[in-house]
């Protein structure tokens, strides 16, 4: 009998598995959601459960509780969380397994150790994983702080214990500054959280964020797939991917990748995941966290390797042995994954929600495109603003991006403002050509004025004029002076129409 | 490129689109020819129009744009999804504000005066055309010879002070031009 998967996400990553579920002989369901009734997604599924969700505070996707009582009323068999939502939460997995549904994803107890950063630290020093040198705890006074400090060497950075949101944090530049910025980072953490334990930690100046991917099977094989750089990042979100990462070299590559499959061997990991380290411009690399299920950004891994990780994940969860072998994985060419959020990139990354009244995507031989949306489709409130992801593979790092370049200009929306211009603007900077922008970029370099073009701009001016001079040359029809024709814009659209 | 008959004579088709950045197009819309951008025809094909969607071509590239805010004179244009604001003013609605240079020596400097004693045998213009530096206005015949007169300035006709067939003095004031110039 064929097994039913249902997917507990929404958007494109529910019609990415659902196709990889379509390739395994599966029967795809998704739930309908109050929250967006009509969106794209479930015109793919083959069954769509309603999930009646407008009257509870959350919508289905964040309910435990209910994603499991409906999958047993339909008789699922495996659940796939996608990315977000509860793909992370060791309790929703653990409620799965308890129920006999089986959860897509390494097992819950190994959720829950990544998810909480002391341990999965202390996990992956005992696998030799290099962390960034810091205290292990709270320092207790300056003196000690400075004494720390001067051995690690500077910059550095104090981060209070119950710190958040930039509060009780500072960047120490050199040893006789740290007395008094310790002091006026405790005294500003004790105010805000009444709790002054400060943290010390070597700054980085130049941090790159680079991430293995691993798959793994539940009989203790392990690969890795390279590395994505994922440095573009605005409000400590990606934006775009890249894979492999100009920064990493061969040498590099078989070092970290082979440190990221011996910690996963050593943790018992299984299912698709990723090791997120951060790279300094001097070539260090520090281990960072790991992520336990599929990322936005897979789709650059498997353009560039060729192997499809999310019918992995599914195999792997129905017990398959991994017939990847390390050495049959070679990274051919370059990939760039670009986000396609609606929000206004010219006015602080606003998110924007409403109609599109139109979407048109780039069409050609190596450009993948993942969706979520069509013409007319809403995008609400409720959910984020991504709707796309535009993937482009070409043969090399210089050929890609020009590549991706002529995809971005091919895309249009229209009815809302999405992140496609930025990306332009990114793609065309010297710093990203290069290849030495790091995760400081949109705070350090990007400005709005970036994302303009003079040939936009004359047409912008004409378009613009195009409209006042139709009501115009309507209104001033009887002005004795100047003949006029009484030309409205459809005329003049005509005559312009040549 | 000549420029000078591009401009199909009609002022109350030229208009000022200034950017809130301060860069200023002026733009002639043409009945049946091309748009003119800051002097220069343009060759801009406009593609397709849908309510406040229009699609431009130029150099090969498209160009989508979307009306995405209007307020009285001002407009948002979303050009590749990038808004950019513009204020418009029609030629005429610009000189009443005052937006250009209306320093009294500088518009008797506009003004055509005749360099000659003759006689005017053309007008090439009515008031209210619009006219490019360098264009022919009149043609004054003077010694047997039929001298172009020509505009100094970019600017629109104000006033055509002669008739054809008149006969002028040296330094008679022949046509007011109000510069457009900036």
């Amino acid at each position: 009998m064929k097994k039913k998967i249902l997917i507990a996400n929404r958007n494109e990553i529910a019609i990415r598995i659902t196709r990889a579920a379509h390739k395994l002989g599966m029967i795809a369901v998704v739930f309908q959601s109050d929250r967006e009734p009509d969106a794209l997604y479930l015109k793919y599924a083959d069954e769509v459960i309603p999930a009646y969700d407008s009257g509870n505070e959350k919508a289905v996707f964040l309910d435990p509780e209910l994603i499991v009582k409906l999958a047993l009323e339909n008789n699922i068999d495996l659940i796939h969380p996608g990315y977000g939502f509860l793909s992370e939460n060791p309790d929703f997995a653990q409620l799965c397994v308890d129920n006999g549904l089986n959860f897509i994803g390494p097992s819950p107890q190994l959720i829950r150790d990544m998810g909480l950063k002391t341990v999965a630290k202390s996990m992956a020093i005992k696998s030799g994983l290099p962390l960034v040198p810091g205290s292990d705890g709270p320092v207790k006074d300056a003196a000690t702080a400075k004494e720390f400090a001067d051995k690690i060497g500077y910059p550095v950075i104090l981060k209070a214990s119950a710190g958040g949101g930039g509060r009780g944090m500072r960047i120490v530049e050199k040893s006789e500054t740290l007395e008094r910025h310790f002091k006026s980072a405790t005294d500003e953490a004790l105010a805000a959280f009444g709790n002054g334990d400060m943290f010390i930690e070597k700054y980085l100046q130049h941090p790159k964020h680079l991430e293995f991917q691993i798959m793994g099977d539940k009989y203790g094989n392990v690969v890795h797939l390279g590395e994505r750089e994922c440095s573009l990042q605005r409000k400590h979100q990606k934006i775009i991917e890249e894979a492999p990462s100009a920064s990493v070299t061969p040498a590099m590559r078989k070092e970290m990748g082979d440190m990221a499959v011996r910690f996963a061997k050593a943790i018992g990991y299984y299912s698709a995941g990723t090791i997120e380290f951060i790279l300094d411009e001097d070539g260090s690399y520090y281990f960072m966290e790991m992520n336990t299920r599929i990322q936005v950004e897979h789709p650059v891994t498997e353009m560039v390797t060729g192997v499809d990780l999310v019918d992995w994940q599914i195999r792997v969860a129905l017990d398959e042995k991994l017939t990847l072998k390390q050495e049959d994985i070679h990274i051919s060419g370059w990939a760039i994954e670009c986000r396609v959020n609606t929000e206004d990139t010219q006015n602080r990354f606003s998110p924007q929600t409403g109609y599109i009244d139109k979407i048109h995507f780039p069409v050609g031989e190596n450009i993948r495109i993942e969706t979520g949306v069509e013409n007319k489709s809403v995008v609400t409130p409720y959910f984020d603003s991504m709707i796309a992801k535009i993937i482009v593979h070409d043969t090399d790092r210089n050929a890609v991006i020009n590549k991706t370049l002529q995809a971005l200009y091919d895309f249009n929306l229209i009815g809302l403002k999405t992140t496609v211009p930025f990306c332009r603007a990114v793609l065309k900077h010297p710093e990203f050509v290069d290849a030495t922008y790091t995760t400081r970029w949109v705070d350090q370099v990007y400005v709005p004025e970036m994302l303009e073009d003079e040939d936009d701009e004359v047409i912008g001016a004409l378009a613009a004029t195009i409209l006042y001079a139709s009501e115009y040359l309507k209104l001033s029809s009887d002005i004795p002076t100047y003949k006029n024709d009484r030309l409205n814009v459809w005329v003049l659209n005509k005559r312009l129409n040549y | 490129m000549g420029t000078s008959y591009i401009y199909k004579r009609d002022a109350s088709r030229l208009f000022i689109a200034l950017r809130d950045n301060g860069k200023r197009f002026k733009l002639y819309i043409p009945k049946d020819s091309k748009p003119v951008v800051n002097g220069q025809e343009m060759d801009i094909a406009f593609l397709e129009q849908e309510d406040l969607h229009y699609v431009f071509q130029w150099n090969d590239k498209r160009f989508n744009c979307e009306i995405v805010g209007r307020d009285q004179n001002k407009a948002i244009v979303k050009v590749n999804g990038v808004e950019y604001k513009y204020s418009l003013e029609s030629i005429f609605s610009y000189i009443r504000r005052g937006m250009i240079n209306t320093d009294a020596n500088k518009l008797d400097e506009n003004n055509i005066i005749s360099p000659m004693p003759g006689k005017i045998v053309d007008i090439f213009l009515s008031e209210g055309d619009l006219v490019n530096v360098g264009e022919p206005i009149l043609t004054l015949e003077a010694m047997k010879m039929q001298n172009e007169i020509t505009a100094s300035c970019n600017g629109v006709i104000r006033k055509i002070k002669v008739q054809n067939g008149q006969s002028v003095m040296k330094d008679e004031l022949l046509v007011e031009i109000q510069s457009i110039d900036v």
